[in-house]
């Protein structure tokens, strides 16, 4: 198999790691620390399944589903964490806990009916076709737009200020609260369409705790890459290829393993790369990331 | 026009510290039966959960096991949180025990002699934990490299580790199944008829609890991991380097819930199987939930391992349409923490409705 075969093989799982890594990145970005994500990833796999029996795999349909519940619980742990004093981390992991429970309750009647039924849902890509072609184009274009949305737009500049400096960025007049949201509007919206590029088109099956652990690999991928949406398309390649090719690594004398748990490696190398070396100025995390957004009010 | 608008206030005088995590504890069992009876068309009567939970709590001795090995992860992050260093690598550091506590029972040829065994296992068992937080802690101390993703990540690197391990060179011989072969009996923690709790756990727990409170509130090394957690520039002043206090409680923290790690190991498993990333019982990640359910303090540490080691079991007894009790106990969880770590600002804030008048 040549090199092209294998990056063909592995575009579903790279184009869901693309979109689910480059929405983290917007939404932390805006300072909001997102420890949510693996559960909306999981949450967002199993409405997608759910949602593909019961419409007789209508994909679009499913896809706009598992979008639409991923961006309202963005959205409500974006506008918990700026109005109130409390813990990201707090919030974001209770509500992954919410999540893996959510979506076990909702998968496994559909489950059910699937193993009744015997439908399959999803569509494979096919190895002579040319939607690896089309899925990368729309990884670049994304890409592109997203890196100048964040640089060059006057939304990126806020989304970048309430991420460094909220209180600031508040006394210049931007609407942090409002900024955020937008950002978790986008952010969630891809987080969940990633998760439904997953299940749809890469693993095409579903069991009680499908994707557990996926979107930290999501989450290595985006921190890897310094939360950068040009840099996150390396990133997203080369765990996508390892990790869709890790029992062909066996071959060149590497333990499976090494290739499972070297995204999460390379997250921490990256981390700490990033915040020691001038890599700094454009890649080490925002300054208020995961920083209670808090004005103090007197009391009346 | 009249406008209202909600504006978060500090209290003057802060509530009692059990109101919130009991209302908390209530708002969110009703969300979730709510959110449970609602997403299973109606099958999941909020009277069997209840029951469930009810169940729970009159067989006590059932979830004794739980409510240690929850004890102790309890009280270990409790340390590091207390130095305000989360440590949610729970997980990675408890499997670390029960990698280190695994090798003195299998292979290192000590495993069938009796009181050298379970001393040596604990003691390794705490190191390598011990260790595996300490590494966590470097590129926080040095750095400042937020530690919540890098314990989190290193979790992840323990799975695999252990994946590693027990997929090739720890894999029993003789079905060839994934997993190590079971710990001679001489190694098991001796149980305590008619429970699910093991003599050496429940000296363990009560030892880690000791520890904790004495180490918090009658040492040197205590009192600089609390002025870490409410004013880190005060160590600086008196010139104590932070990231020695930093790499202390983390380490500490960590063989704390090493111990946990070792019980779990002699006490219930007696053996690994993989993939470990599924099979782990995530008492490293509800740990978190015990810890912060008893507003960092130690003596809440039992009351909220009990009520939570409830919720495991509960999920247990409780099977709706075949979702086992792995989702179900997670929407408890989830709801109950989430409503916890919202509500936790309102023992100091309080929310005040403002009408304006134009």
């Amino acid at each position: 198999m040549d090199f092209l075969h294998l990056i063909i093989s592995a575009t579903p799982l790279i184009l869901a790691y693309y979109l689910t890594s480059l929405g983290h990145s917007i939404v932390e970005k805006s300072g909001v620390l997102n420890l949510a994500i693996d559960g909306v990833f999981v949450l967002g796999v199993s409405i997608a399944f759910s949602q593909a029996i019961y419409t007789g795999n209508n994909l679009l349909l499913s896809l706009s589903s598992s979008m639409l519940v991923a961006i309202v619980i963005g959205l409500f742990m974006t506008y918990i964490v700026t109005k109130f004093p409390v813990s990201h981390g707090a919030v974001g992991l209770s509500l992954m806990f919410l999540c893996y429970g959510l979506a076990g309750v909702i998968g496994v009647p559909a489950r059910i009916l699937q193993s009744t039924t015997g439908e399959s849902i999803g569509y494979a890509f096919s190895p002579e076709g040319v939607e690896w072609l089309y899925s990368f184009i729309a990884i670049v274009v994304l890409g592109i737009i997203s890196h100048f949305m964040i640089e060059k737009t006057k939304l990126g500049a806020m989304i970048r200020a309430c991420g460094e400096d909220p209180l600031s960025a508040e006394a210049l007049g931007v609407n942090v609260m409002m900024t955020r949201l937008i950002a978790a509007l986008i952010g969630f919206g891809l987080m969940g369409l990633g998760a439904g590029v997953f299940e749809l088109y890469y693993s095409r099956i579903w069991r009680e705790g499908h994707g557990v652990g996926q979107g930290w690999i999501a989450f290595s991928i985006s921190l890897s890459s310094g939360r950068h949406p040009i840099l996150g398309i390396l990133t997203s390649i080369i765990f996508g290829l390892l990790y869709e090719h890790r029992f062909s690594i066996v071959a060149l004398g590497l333990p499976r393993e090494f290739a499972e748990a070297l995204p999460f490696i390379t997250a921490i190398l990256a981390m700490v790369i990033y915040m020691s070396t001038p890599l700094k100025r454009k890649l080490a995390p925002p300054k208020s990331l995961g920083k209670p957004f808090f004005k103090e009010e007197r009391t009346i | 026009m009249v406008r209202f608008e909600l504006v978060v206030v500090k209290r003057v005088k802060p509530l009692p510290r059990w109101v919130i995590p009991i209302i908390a504890f209530v708002i969110g069992t009703l969300i979730a039966t709510t959110l449970l009876y609602f997403l299973t068309g109606g099958r999941s009567n909020p009277k069997i959960l209840l029951d469930g939970i009810v169940n729970a709590l009159m067989t006590p001795q059932l979830l004794l096991k739980n409510f240690a090995l929850l004890t102790i992860v309890g009280v270990g992050l409790l340390i590091s949180f207390k130095a305000a260093v989360w440590n949610i690598g729970g997980e990675g550091q408890f499997y670390f025990a029960i990698i280190a506590a695994a090798w003195v029972a299998l292979f290192s040829g000590l495993g069938k002699i009796v009181f050298v065994n379970k001393f040596l296992m604990l003691i390794l068992g705490l190191t390598a934990a011990g260790l595996w937080a300490l590494l966590a802690s470097l590129p926080r101390a040095f750095l400042g490299v937020d530690e919540v993703p890098v314990t989190l990540l290193m979790n992840y690197i323990a799975y695999y580790i252990v994946d590693y391990l027990v997929f090739g060179p720890w894999r029993e011989q003789q079905y060839k199944y994934t997993r190590t072969p079971t710990l001679p009996t001489e190694s098991w923690f001796i149980n305590i008829p008619g429970t699910t709790l093991t003599f050496e756990l429940l000296i363990l727990t009560v030892v880690a609890l000791v520890f904790a409170w004495f180490l918090l509130n009658y040492t040197r090394v205590g009192l600089m991991i609390r002025v870490m957690g409410s004013n880190p520039h005060v160590l600086r002043v008196v010139g104590i380097n932070t990231y020695k206090v930093i790499m202390i409680a983390l380490t500490i923290s960590g063989m704390v819930v090493g111990i946990a790690g070792v019980s779990y190991l002699a006490s219930e498993a007696h053996l690994i199987t993989i993939p470990a990333e599924t099979r782990t019982p995530a008492l490293g990640y509800t740990g978190i939930l015990v810890a912060w359910l008893s507003m960092l303090e130690i003596i809440y540490v039992p009351i909220a391992a009990y009520i939570v080691s409830i919720l495991l079991t509960a999920g247990i007894n409780i099977q709706i349409a075949g979702a086992g009790g792995f989702s179900v106990t997670n929407v408890f969880i989830g709801s109950i923490l989430l409503i916890y770590s919202i509500l936790v600002i309102f023992s100091e804030y309080k929310i005040k409705i403002i009408i304006k008048k134009r």
